[in-house]
C-alpha cells in the first residue's frame, strides 16, 4: 500500500466536495432534516403519551447512529460514482494504484464527511431537543466501530453491484440504506416489525448494534452478548462484501465492461 | 522484431472474446526500447481492445502480457509504472483544474513532488497558460494535449495513445506530434499508437502493425509493409483491410438472396 497514492485519491474527493455543492445535501442538509423531524416526532408522540424526553431520545440516537452508516456508505460509495460520472475509471485503472489504496483513499476522505455528518445530527439534537448522544458514553466506541463497518461493507456491495450491471445500480447507493433503515430495527426493537421480516431484521448486524445502543440508553450496561453478535455478523458482512467486489472486478476485467465508462 | 533483452513490451497469444464477437484472436506483439510503433487496422479490428489488454484493464481469455520484464496481472502496478496512457476521447475529470489533475496522477504514479515534470510538461507541448483552467473549459484539443502530459509525467519507459489526434484541428495534431518527437527523442521513450491519420503515422513511427478481424496481419517498417501488399503507401493497405471484411460480407448475403428469389 502506497500512503502517498492514498493521500491522493482523498485529495481527489476533497476537491470534488468542495467544487460541487450538491454534495453538500449528504453532508449537512439531510443530517439536519433528519434531525429535526425525528426529534420533533419523538417530542409530539411523547407529549401525546406522557412518556416524557425518552422518546425523542430514542428516536435521536437511532436516526444519530444510523448517519455513521449512511455517511461511511454514501461516501465510499458516491466516491466511486463520482470517477463513472468524470468519467475518469479508465485514467485510474491504467496507473500503479491497487483496488485497496483507491477504497483506502476514498474512506480517508469520507472519514471526515462522515465527522462533519455527525457532528451535524449532533449538534442539531442538542440544541433543538437537548438530547447529548455522548450520554452514552464510551460505549459509543464499540457501536459506532461496528455502523462504520457496515456502511463500508455496503459501500463495496454497491460498487460491486455498479461494475457488474452499470451506471443502473447506482439508485442502491441510497435504496440499500432506505431497506436497511426499518429492518434493523433503528427507532424500535425487532419484535414491533410484521412477523415475516423479523428472521431478516434479526439476521443483521445493525438490528443487534441498535439493541446494544438502545439498552445503554435505558441506563443499562453495556450488552455484550448483543454486540458479539454483532462484530460476528459485521465481520461476515464486511468479509462478503469484500469477496463480492473483488469477484466482480474479476468480471468487469474479463467482460471489458470498462467500455461503459469511457 | 527487436531481440528480447531490450522489448519494453512484450505480449504473446492475446485472445478475447465477447459474447458474439472474437475481439482479438492471437495477437502477438513486441514494443522495443525507445521504439515508435503504430497499431492500425479498420475499425472494429480488434485495436483498443488490445490495447486494453495490454494495460491490465481486460484481461485477455489466453495469452499473456509483459511490461518491463514484470507479467500481468500479478504485478499490474508494478508494470503500471512503467506505462504512461492517453486516448483522445478521455475527457477531464470536471471539477479539477489542469494543475490539480496533473498533480494527482503525478503522485498515483509516484511522484512525490511532481511540479517540476507538470512544468516540464506543460512547457514541452506549449500549454503553460492552460495550468490553471478547469477541465470543463478545454478543448477537445487541449483535453488531448494534457492527456498526453498525464500519461508522460513519470517518464515511462512506453506511453501508449489511443487515437490521440483524432478529431483534432491540423495544428493541434502538429503540436501533439512534435512534443511526442521531442519527447521520446528526450527520454528515449517508446511509443504504441493507434491513428486513422495514415501520413501521420508515417511521419512517427519506425514500424507499423497492422490487425484485422483480431489477428496480426502485417508488421514491419511502413514502406516495406505497404510494397508487401502491393500498395503505395499505408493509406492503400488500409484500405485495402477496410473493404476486405466488406466484400466477404457481400459474398455472404449473395446466397440468401438467390434463396429468396427462388422460392
Amino acid at each position: 500500500m502506497s500512503w502517498l497514492r492514498i493521500r491522493a485519491v482523498a485529495r481527489r474527493h476533497a476537491y470534488v466536495l468542495q467544487r460541487a455543492p450538491q454534495r453538500w445535501f449528504d453532508v449537512i442538509i439531510w443530517p439536519v432534516v433528519d434531525a429535526v423531524m425525528f426529534g420533533a416526532i419523538g417530542v409530539y408522540f411523547a407529549r401525546q403519551s406522557g412518556a416524557g424526553a425518552k422518546g425523542a431520545g430514542f428516536l435521536l440516537a437511532g436516526i444519530l447512529l444510523f448517519h455513521v452508516v449512511f455517511q461511511a456508505e454514501v461516501s465510499l460509495a458516491t466516491g466511486f460514482m463520482e470517477e463513472t460520472w468524470s468519467r475518469n475509471l479508465l485514467n485510474l485503472l491504467v496507473t500503479p494504484l491497487r483496488e485497496g489504496e483507491y477504497v483506502a483513499g476514498v474512506v480517508l476522505f469520507g472519514l471526515a464527511k462522515l465527522a462533519l455528518g455527525v457532528s451535524t445530527v449532533a449538534l442539531v439534537a442538542l440544541g433543538l431537543f437537548a438530547f447529548n448522544v455522548t450520554d452514552i458514553g464510551l460505549a459509543l466506541v464499540p457501536i459506532v466501530g461496528l455502523l462504520l463497518v457496515v456502511g463500508w461493507a455496503v459501500g463495496l456491495i454497491v460498487i460491486a453491484l455498479i461494475l457488474r450491471v452499470g451506471q443502473g445500480a447506482e439508485i442502491l447507493a441510497w435504496g440499500l440504506l432506505a431497506m436497511l433503515m426499518p429492518l434493523s430495527g433503528i427507532f424500535y426493537p425487532v419484535s414491533a416489525l410484521p412477523g415475516f421480516l423479523q428472521p431478516l431484521g434479526t439476521a443483521l448486524p445493525t438490528t443487534h448494534i441498535f439493541v446494544a445502543a438502545r439498552t445503554v440508553l435505558e441506563g443499562d450496561a453495556l450488552p455484550w452478548d448483543e454486540l458479539a453478535i454483532a462484530a460476528v455478523g459485521t465481520a461476515v458482512l464486511a468479509v462478503g462484501a469484500l469477496w463480492f467486489v473483488v469477484r466482480m472486478l474479476a468480471v468487469f476485467r474479463s467482460r471489458g465492461y470498462i467500455s461503459r465508462h469511457v | 522484431m527487436p531481440s528480447s533483452a531490450g522489448d519494453v513490451l512484450r505480449a504473446r497469444g492475446l485472445v478475447k472474446q465477447y459474447k458474439r464477437v472474437r475481439a482479438v484472436d492471437g495477437v502477438d506483439l513486441t514494443v522495443g526500447a525507445g521504439e515508435r510503433v503504430a497499431l492500425l487496422g479498420p475499425n472494429g479490428a480488434g485495436k483498443t481492445t488490445t490495447l486494453l489488454m495490454l494495460l491490465g484493464v481486460v484481461t485477455p481469455d489466453e495469452g499473456w502480457v509483459e511490461i518491463a520484464e514484470h507479467r500481468l496481472p500479478r504485478h499490474r502496478s508494478a508494470a503500471a509504472a512503467h506505462v504512461g496512457f492517453a486516448a483522445g476521447y478521455l475527457p477531464l475529470p470536471e471539477r479539477l483544474r489542469v494543475r490539480e489533475f496533473l498533480h494527482l496522477f503525478g503522485q498515483l504514479y509516484g511522484l512525490h513532488d511532481p511540479k517540476p515534470q507538470i512544468d516540464a510538461g506543460l512547457t514541452r507541448f506549449g500549454i503553460t497558460h492552460l495550468a490553471d483552467a478547469m477541465g470543463n473549459e478545454l478543448s477537445s484539443g487541449q483535453r488531448t494535449l494534457i492527456g498526453v502530459v498525464k500519461a508522460a509525467l513519470h517518464s515511462p519507459a512506453l506511453l501508449i495513445l489511443d487515437e490521440p489526434t483524432a478529431s483534432l484541428d491540423p495544428d493541434v495534431a502538429l503540436k501533439v506530434r512534435t512534443g511526442l518527437n521531442r519527447l521520446c527523442a528526450d527520454n528515449g521513450t517508446a511509443l504504441l499508437v493507434t491513428s486513422h491519420n495514415m501520413v501521420e503515422v508515417e511521419r512517427m513511427c519506425d514500424r507499423v502493425v497492422f490487425i484485422s478481424q483480431g489477428h496480426v496481419v502485417a508488421d514491419g517498417r511502413p514502406g516495406e509493409v505497404a510494397a508487401r501488399f502491393g500498395r503505395d503507401d499505408l493509406e492503400g493497405v488500409f484500405l485495402h483491410l477496410a473493404e476486405e471484411p466488406q466484400e466477404r460480407r457481400h459474398e455472404r448475403r449473395r446466397p440468401r438472396v438467390r434463396r429468396r428469389s427462388g422460392a
